[in-house]
């Protein structure tokens, strides 16, 4: 199809420049008009990241066809900065913190020009319901309800506009709200993340993913994929130079599936090419033949004799197991006025950082391996590169673009290897951006866990012995899962003074979406029990929730520390 | 009961912050520069939380310049230092005392030239937000003439900084050790409404007391503990990643349910500050253990409201009708035992 004559007016100026027809509007304005303020968090109209005025009316910028906007009056977050001088909006975002990783305000501050466009003496209740469709991953949303709030008294004179200034030196800069430094680049979108940055002669990669969650991969046949014009270069496990492997604390994960896919969505060839079609349609091009293998999805199915191995060496499927243990458990039980047994579970859960993973590599002048990614750790990547991709580590250079949004989520090179091998191979700086389907089936989520307790007590509350064993998913790859266990492990039972305790956590392998770091590490859902667990027992001995913490609480000195 | 009940609940929570059971550590480097301002470089900083401008207030207060002046060069490892990652709560600790070293040894070396220059010793020069000057005369420059006056004596005032945690690993068989120097507590209250009918859940309100050694930013503190308390809250009630055989049925945020603004609460943050002793700048850190005691809170105060105990994340509609029901035909089997 020939490209769309376009003609409409953008931030005030007349736009005519012609649009493909595949285009939506989100892709006009970043990739032909280079706004890219407005953001893509999920392609679906659900999270309101690329929010626009489309003749005054906001529009999920995702969602529109871009010949529908063709005649339309567009604003985006460029227009309202007028001179770089950020509006009363803008400043009270900067004021009051309401940006973090700052990925998804962009479309907030959208959405609250609209909810005050709207009605401008809109009270918070009001303006909750007008951000509702927007998600914000980082801040918990209040800051952003305070900066609106202090936006419209301002708009509306009730409040002057001095209550948006800095904040003064007084005596220190510590323990001062100094306004973040970033706020100003987020508020107004010049901030650039790995998805918005381009170079030129850039290439597009595309990733083909495993429809099968244990499989032998019995050929892959590229060679249509190639031969498409525009396509630069089809990338496979053949391609690694190195020792493939990679993971935060086992290596145990290749670049691109190697002879053997472990779970839905594991990568398995990637295509660089001209553009992003072509990519996608050399994507699909390839033709990989599978053998199906004994899957296992359930971490106690997993530790049980004779089931699927997924990794050849580790026979019984443990990833980690920490144990600890501490004086006589059974001594402790038998001195117990009171012993409750529960059990509890948690569940898998999505890091839902609203920037899809990203990056774009390059080789520099100098022969230098060049990543540029949202990179939560480019220290241990590096490392990892190097040997992955068979390079002295100062030819290996990881630089971290600013990351919307992490929670541990992006402490995996899980595309790093596949962008390095083909800026390597074409000699061309490489992009890749996620979908958001893409991300929640391939990226790591936090560990399930299975926790049985049981603890003992006197009935003044005193702990006498606990017995807690968790058993968690790590999925198809170790990741994080052994630093999980051993958090989880350590901090399983809480602040509290126990003689007598007997420790177990497990990660175990199964053909899951891997398990991996998550903001709190194992923490959380160990500490979930606990914390349950003390108010259950705390009823049954007539004890107020509080009066049995205090009781047995390490009162914040470490050093009381028995236990590790 | 019937209709909406309310409940309370509390849970506590300790975290031990930067590396698990091994040496951490972390560089950083500092230059005073033209026009009393500064550049600090470090091997790795922001991904939301807050961390350029709190390092740039430890630079700022170190220094005796304003935090607007401190341009943090970061994030490359052919171009800065190691700083490792941006994790486990260690980023206000380890980078945060790695630039308050580093200068640190940037500012001796220009007291030392300034010292020389006044004739007056070195302790007792002093500065603060762009201004330096020795105490108890009437001695006094801005920072862009101090810096211009160092370097017109040859002396660039530049300084590193290298910290690191004293740990150890875990022992094999029975767990012991030292896996962290520094230690944060907290505790929160959560405020429910539970719909007896649909089985809904609404978090009206969470108490937050965080112990974070120092606030550095207190707002920017806020904002992690608000933060992690939603993320919390999502665990505890909703989000829910699912697989059957190995195929995720949610991979999107049509199916995968994140929180809103409507399910907000209002949050209530109490800052505590006890300052590490191990530290140059005695704070600690609050990026994850804000989260840890949100869902047993919830959970707690779910069972203050109807008497269900949700032992099974995330409590959904489902989960608290099948609880209720359960609990009328117990008191029923108990009703009907005591007539």
């Amino acid at each position: 199809m020939p490209d769309l004559q376009m003609d409409m007016t953008v931030n005030g100026r007349r736009v005519t420049k012609p649009a493909g027809p595949h285009m939506r509007l989100l892709d006009y304005l970043r990739d032909e008009l280079n706004l890219t303020g407005t953001k893509e968090g999920c392609g679906a109209g659900e999270c309101g990241s690329c929010s626009v005025f489309v003749d005054g009316k906001l529009m999920k910028s995702c969602l529109m066809p871009v010949a529908k906007a063709d005649g339309a009056t567009i604003e985006t977050i460029e227009s309202l900065a007028q001179n770089g001088n950020l509006n009363f909006l803008q400043r009270a975002f900067h004021k009051t913190g309401a940006s973090q990783c700052g990925y998804c305000i962009p479309g907030m501050v959208m959405a609250a020009t609209s909810a005050l466009r709207e009605n401008p003496l809109a009270d918070v209740e009001e303006i909750k319901e007008r951000l509702g469709g927007n998600i914000c991953r980082c801040t918990g949303y209040s800051k952003i309800f305070e900066a609106v709030e202090i936006a419209r008294d301002v708009i509306n004179g009730t409040l002057p506009a001095t209550a948006l200034d800095a904040p003064g030196a007084g005596e220190s800069y510590i323990g001062n709200n100094v306004r973040r430094l970033d706020a100003p680049s987020k508020v107004t979108g010049a901030l650039r993340y790995a998805g918005d940055m381009v170079m030129p002669g850039m290439l597009h990669m595309q990733v083909l993913r495993s429809p099968h969650p244990h499989a032998q991969i019995t050929s892959i046949d590229t060679s249509a994929a190639e031969a498409m014009p525009g396509v630069a270069c089809v990338i496979t496990a053949a391609d690694v130079p190195g020792e493939d492997g990679f993971g935060v604390f086992v290596h145990d994960q290749p670049v691109m599936a190697s002879g053997r896919v472990r779970y839905v969505g594991e990568a398995i060839a990637a295509v660089a090419a001209e553009d992003l079609l072509t990519a996608k349609a050399a994507r699909d091009a390839i033709k990989v033949t599978y053998e199906d293998l004994p899957a296992v999805f359930d971490p106690e199915e997993a530790m049980r004799d004779g089931a699927p191995v997924i990794h050849d060496y580790a026979l019984d499927n443990i990833v980690k197991h920490v144990p600890i243990r501490k004086g006589d458990v059974e001594k402790g039980f038998a001195e117990a006025d009171l012993i409750v047994e529960e059990t509890y579970s948690t569940q898998p859960v999505e890091h839902a950082y609203l920037e899809p993973e990203a990056g774009l590599a390059y080789v520099d002048h100098d022969g230098v391996v060049t990543i540029v990614s949202p990179s939560q750790n480019i220290t241990h990547h590096r490392h990892m590169l190097s040997k992955i991709i068979d390079k002295p580590i100062h030819k290996v250079r990881f630089i971290m673009s600013p990351v919307g949004g992490g929670f541990g989520g992006k402490e995996d090179m899980i595309f790093q290897g596949m962008l390095a091998l083909a800026a390597m191979k074409t000699r061309l700086p490489v992009r890749l951006v996620f979908s958001r389907e893409e991300s929640i089936v391939s990226t790591a989520k936090r560990h399930p866990a299975r926790i049985t307790y049981k603890m003992g007590l006197k009935d003044d509350g005193r702990i006498t012995a606990v017995a807690f064993a968790m058993i968690s998913d790590g999925g198809a790859y170790g990741m994080s899962t052994e630093g999980v266990m051993r958090k989880a492990a350590i901090l399983s039972c809480g602040p509290y003074a126990i003689e007598n305790v007997k420790i177990d956590t497990y990660g175990i392998y199964t053909n899951n979406t891997p398990s991996g770091a998550f903001r709190t590490f194992g923490a959380m859902q160990a500490q979930f029990a606990t914390e349950s667990h003390l108010d259950i027992c705390a009823e049954k001995l007539g004890l107020d929730p509080f009066e049995i913490r205090k009781g047995i609480g390490l009162g914040g000195r470490p050093a009381d520390l028995a236990r590790p | 009961m019937s209709g909406k009940v309310r409940g309370r609940g509390m849970a506590a929570s300790w975290y031990g912050i930067a590396r698990t059971a091994t040496i951490d550590r972390a560089g950083a480097w500092a230059e005073l520069d033209d026009g009393g301002t500064a550049k600090v470089v470090t091997g790795v900083t922001e991904i939301g939380e807050g961390i350029l401008t709190v390092l740039a207030q430890i630079a700022a207060e170190e220094l005796g310049i304003q935090p607007e002046q401190v341009t943090i060069g970061d994030n490359d490892t052919a171009r800065s230092p190691e700083a490792a990652h941006a994790g486990a709560t260690r980023q206000t600790y380890m980078i945060g005392n790695a630039v308050a070293l580093a200068c640190r040894e940037a500012r001796a070396r220009l007291v030392a030239e300034l010292a020389g220059f006044w004739d007056v010793s070195e302790d007792t020069i002093e500065a603060f937000d762009g201004e330096i000057w020795a105490a108890g005369t009437n001695l006094k420059m801005t920072m862009e003439e101090a810096v211009d006056l160092c370097k017109k004596r040859g002396v660039v005032p530049v300084g590193s900084g290298s910290f690191s945690t004293d740990c150890t690993g875990l022992d094999p068989v029975d767990g012991s050790g030292s896996p962290w120097q520094a230690y944060v507590y907290g505790c929160q209250v959560a405020e429910v409404e539970v719909d007896t009918v649909t089985g809904e859940v609404q978090v009206l309100g969470i108490w937050a007391a965080h112990d974070v050694g120092r606030a550095i930013n207190p707002r920017g503190v806020e904002g992690q503990i608000e933060g992690g308390i939603v993320q919390g809250l999502g665990q505890a009630l909703m989000e829910d990643y699912r697989l059957e055989n190995g195929h995720t049925s949610t991979h999107g945020f049509a199916k995968y349910i994140l929180p809103t603004s409507l399910d907000v609460p209002q949050i209530n943050s109490i800052i505590v500050e006890d300052p590490d002793p191990l530290s140059p700048l005695g704070a600690k850190g609050i990026g994850e253990p804000a989260l840890v005691p949100t869902a047993p809170a919830i959970m707690n105060a779910i069972y203050d409201a109807i008497g269900v105990r949700i032992t099974s994340l995330p409590a959904t509609p489902e989960k608290i009708r099948a609880g209720l029901a359960e609990k009328r035909q117990r008191d029923n089997v108990l009703g009907d035992a005591a007539e």
